[in-house]
C-alpha cells in the first residue's frame, strides 16, 4: 500500500503535530474550564442554591434537629457538621447536570459536529471535558467545606479530610454527570435536560439521610433511601467528617470504624458510576458515529 | 513555507486528473475527491444519495448544486467522514473514507451549513482551539491565529466574544477556523446562506484568495450567481444522482442557445395563446418556452435572428407586447433545464414547479 497514497499526500504536506490522547485531552479540559469561568452564572448558581440551603437549613432546623442527630451520633455533633457533608454532595449533583448542558449546547451550536471532524482522539474529547467539571466540582466542594467551617462546622479529620469529602463528592457525581450526559444524548434539548435532571434532585436529597439521620425519618423513605446514591454520598462524607461509622443502610464491620461506611459506600458509588458510565459512553458514541440512522 | 508549496499545486494543469492517459499513481497526485458508485439510504429508508461518481481535481474550485433535498450535504458530509456510505468507495486527499478516516479528518477543513463557533470563547480563543485541535504545532499557533483573524478581517474583534458578533461575523469566524491546518482541501456547505449582499462578497473574496493560494475547494450553494462568479467546474445533483457536470460556460452551452424574454400586456390566458404560438414558430427548430410570471421566455439556438420575427407573428395574433429583452443563458436557465425547478434566489429556498 505504498504508491496512490503516500503520493497522493507527499507534494502537499502540511506542517503539523501528531495529535495525542493526552494533548487531546488537555485542549477541551482547557476549553470547558475557559467556558465555566467565562460563565460564572453557572459556576454561582451551582454554589448559591447548596448554600442557601446550608444557611437556612442550619439556621431553621438547627435547633429542633439538633437533638435527632446528638441523639443519633452523641453529643458532639452540631447540626451544621452533620448537615455540611450532605451539602457537598448537593453541590456535586447540582454540578453534575450542567455536564449534559454543556453537552446539549455544543450539539445547538455545531460545536459537537465541529469537533467529530477534527481529527482529535473522540474519547479523550469527553474525558477531557469530563475532566473539567470534576475539577469544577472540587473546586466547589472545597468553596462549601469552608464556608461550613466558617458556620461552625467541624471536620474531626481536618484537612486530609477535607481532600477525602472532595474525593467522595467527585465518586459520587460520575453516575450523575454520565446520567446528564444521557438525557442531553437523548433529547438533545437544553431545558428537557436541566428539568428532567433537576426534578430528580429534590426527592433524591430529601429521601436520603442527607438532611435528618434515617431513624427518626419514616418507614418508606427509610426504604427508598437504601437504593438511592445520595445516601451512600452523603453518609460516605459524613463518616469522613465526624470519622465514625455512619452508615445504617448496610451493616458492615469487616473494617474499622470510619471505614465500615466509607468502604462499602465507595464500592456503591463505583459500581453505579460505572454502569451509568457504561450507559452514556454507549449512547455518546452512538452519536458520534458515522453509521447512519 | 508551505504557502509555495501550495502555489505550485494550483499551477498544475486543472484537467490533469480527468486525463485518462496518466497512469492510476501519476493522476492520483492530483486528484482530491475520487467517488464512485456512492450509494446512501437513511435509517428510514430514504434514499438520500443513490449512484455518485465524481471526480475533484487538485486546486478546482468545484460547485455542488442541487435543489434542496438532492442530497448535496449528505455527500458533503460522507466526504468529511460524518456519515458512512451504504455502498460506494470515497477517497478523500488519497485517503480511503471507511479505514481512514483520522488521516481525512487531518486533511480537509469542514464549514457546516450552520455557523458552528463556540459563543462563549472570542474570535482568538475559538481560532485557538481549533488549531490545537488540528494539532498545528504550538510555535506556529500565535502566527497563524493572526494570520487568520487578518484573513477574514477580525482582528478588531479578537478579543470580543463571539455570541455578540452579527452572522456575516459568525460565518467569516467559522471559516477562519476551518482554515487553521491549511488544509489542502475545504468544505464549503452553503457558506452564505443568510448573509447579505456584502457580507457574501467580502466571504466570496476569502474564498478566492484561498483557492489562487492553492487550496482545493468543494462548495455548496443555493445562490447560482456565486457558483457563477466562484466556480471553474460544477456539478449538480439531483434525487442523489449527478445530473450534469462542467464548467459554467459548458452547462450553459447545454441550455441550446440564447433566451428571449417576452413581456406581455394581457393576462395568463394571452401567456398561454402567446406559448402556443412560440412553440409553433417556424423559424425556431427547437425551443424551449416557459411562461413567466409577466409573459414567456423562449430559449433557442435563433434566438437573436428570429426574435423579431416573433414579436411580430404575436402582433399579428392581436397580443400586446409591452417589453422584450435577448440574453445570454444564465445558470438560473441551466437549472431550470435539468431539474425542472427555479432557485429562489431571495428566500435561498427553491419552487418547486413539480415539472420532473
Amino acid at each position: 500500500m505504498s504508491t496512490p497514497t503516500e503520493a497522493g499526500t507527499a507534494d502537499r504536506e502540511v506542517a503539523r503535530s501528531a495529535n495525542t490522547f493526552a494533548g487531546d485531552v488537555w485542549v477541551n479540559f482547557k476549553r470547558w474550564n475557559l467556558k465555566a469561568v467565562r460563565n460564572p452564572f453557572v459556576l454561582v448558581v451551582s454554589l448559591a442554591q447548596p448554600f442557601i440551603f446550608l444557611v437556612l437549613f442550619t439556621e431553621v432546623f438547627g435547633n429542633v434537629a439538633g437533638g435527632a442527630v446528638s441523639e443519633g451520633l452523641g453529643p458532639g455533633v452540631n447540626y451544621t457538621t452533620f448537615l455540611v457533608p450532605a451539602i457537598a454532595i448537593q453541590v456535586a449533583l447540582a454540578s453534575a447536570v450542567t455536564s449534559g448542558i454543556g453537552l446539549v449546547n455544543d450539539i445547538e451550536n455545531g460545536m459537537f459536529e465541529k469537533v467529530l471532524v477534527s481529527p482529535m482522539n473522540r474519547t479523550a474529547v469527553f474525558v477531557g471535558k469530563t475532566l473539567a467539571e470534576v475539577f469544577r466540582i472540587a473546586l466547589q466542594i472545597a468553596i462549601i467545606l469552608g464556608l461550613g467551617v466558617l458556620l461552625g462546622a467541624e471536620i474531626t479529620t481536618g484537612v486530609v479530610g477535607a481532600v477525602g469529602i472532595m474525593a467522595v463528592g467527585i465518586i459520587f457525581s460520575f453516575w450523575f454527570i454520565a446520567f446528564s450526559n444521557m438525557l442531553a444524548v437523548l433529547t438533545r434539548d437544553q431545558e428537557s435536560t436541566i428539568i428532567g435532571a433537576n426534578i430528580l434532585q429534590f426527592p433524591l436529597l430529601f429521601l436520603s439521610s442527607a438532611f435528618l439521620p434515617l431513624e427518626v425519618l419514616p418507614n418508606w423513605i427509610q426504604l427508598f433511601a437504601r437504593i438511592n446514591p445520595v445516601t451512600y454520598g452523603v453518609d460516605a462524607a459524613r463518616a469522613i467528617m465526624l470519622d465514625e461509622d455512619v452508615m445504617t443502610v448496610l451493616e458492615v464491620t469487616a473494617f474499622d470504624g470510619a471505614l465500615n461506611t466509607i468502604v462499602p459506600a465507595v464500592a456503591v458509588l463505583v459500581s453505579l458510576g460505572l454502569v451509568f458510565g457504561a450507559g452514556a459512553v454507549y449512547l455518546l458514541s452512538r452519536a458520534s458515529s458515522s453509521d447512519v440512522r | 513555507m508551505s504557502n509555495d508549496q501550495s502555489i505550485a499545486d494550483a499551477e498544475t494543469p486543472r484537467d490533469h486528473s480527468r486525463d485518462s492517459s496518466g497512469s492510476r499513481v501519476e493522476s492520483a497526485k492530483h486528484i482530491s475527491i475520487d467517488i464512485s458508485g456512492l450509494e446512501l439510504t437513511y435509517g428510514d429508508g430514504t434514499e438520500a444519495v443513490s449512484g455518485v461518481d465524481l471526480t475533484v481535481g487538485n486546486g478546482e474550485f468545484f460547485g455542488f448544486l442541487g435543489p434542496n433535498g438532492a442530497g448535496k450535504t449528505t455527500v458533503i458530509k460522507v466526504l468529511a467522514t460524518l456519515l458512512s456510505p451504504t455502498a460506494g468507495e470515497v477517497r478523500v486527499n488519497g485517503f480511503d473514507g471507511r479505514t481512514e478516516p483520522r488521516k481525512i479528518r487531518e486533511s480537509i477543513g469542514y464549514m457546516a451549513q450552520e455557523t458552528s463557533i463556540d459563543p462563549e470563547l472570542t474570535a482568538e480563543e475559538n481560532i485557538r482551539f481549533a488549531c490545537e485541535a488540528y494539532g498545528v504545532p504550538r510555535g506556529e499557533r500565535d502566527e497563524r491565529t493572526a494570520e487568520l483573524l487578518d484573513l477574514v478581517d477580525l482582528e478588531a474583534v479578537a478579543d470580543k466574544r463571539s455570541e455578540e458578533f452579527s452572522g456575516g461575523m459568525k460565518k467569516r469566524l467559522d471559516a477562519a477556523t476551518a482554515l487553521v491546518h491549511r488544509p489542502p482541501l475545504v468544505f464549503l456547505d452553503e457558506p452564505t446562506t443568510g448573509l447579505d449582499p456584502k457580507a457574501r462578497n467580502r466571504l466570496w473574496e476569502y474564498f478566492q484568495r484561498i483557492n489562487e493560494q492553492g487550496t482545493t475547494i468543494f462548495l455548496t450553494t443555493q445562490y447560482l450567481e456565486e457558483a457563477d462568479t466562484l466556480c471553474e467546474r460544477l456539478a449538480v445533483i439531483l434525487d442523489g444522482e449527478i445530473v450534469a457536470d462542467g464548467s459554467p460556460a459548458d452547462l450553459k452551452r447545454q441550455v441550446g442557445g440564447d433566451v428571449l424574454d417576452i413581456e406581455l400586456g394581457d393576462g395568463s390566458e394571452a401567456r398561454a395563446r402567446a406559448a402556443t404560438i412560440a412553440r409553433e414558430f417556424g423559424n425556431f427548430d427547437a425551443a424551449t418556452v416557459e411562461e413567466t410570471e409577466t409573459g414567456i421566455s423562449v430559449t433557442t439556438q435563433a434566438a437573436r435572428q428570429s426574435g423579431t420575427d416573433l414579436l411580430v407573428a404575436l402582433r399579428d395574433a392581436g397580443l400586446m407586447v409591452t417589453g422584450f429583452n435577448i440574453r445570454a443563458p444564465t445558470l438560473d436557465d441551466v437549472f431550470l433545464a435539468i431539474t425542472g425547478e427555479r432557485v429562489d434566489t431571495d428566500g435561498g429556498a427553491t419552487t418547486t414547479e413539480e415539472s420532473t
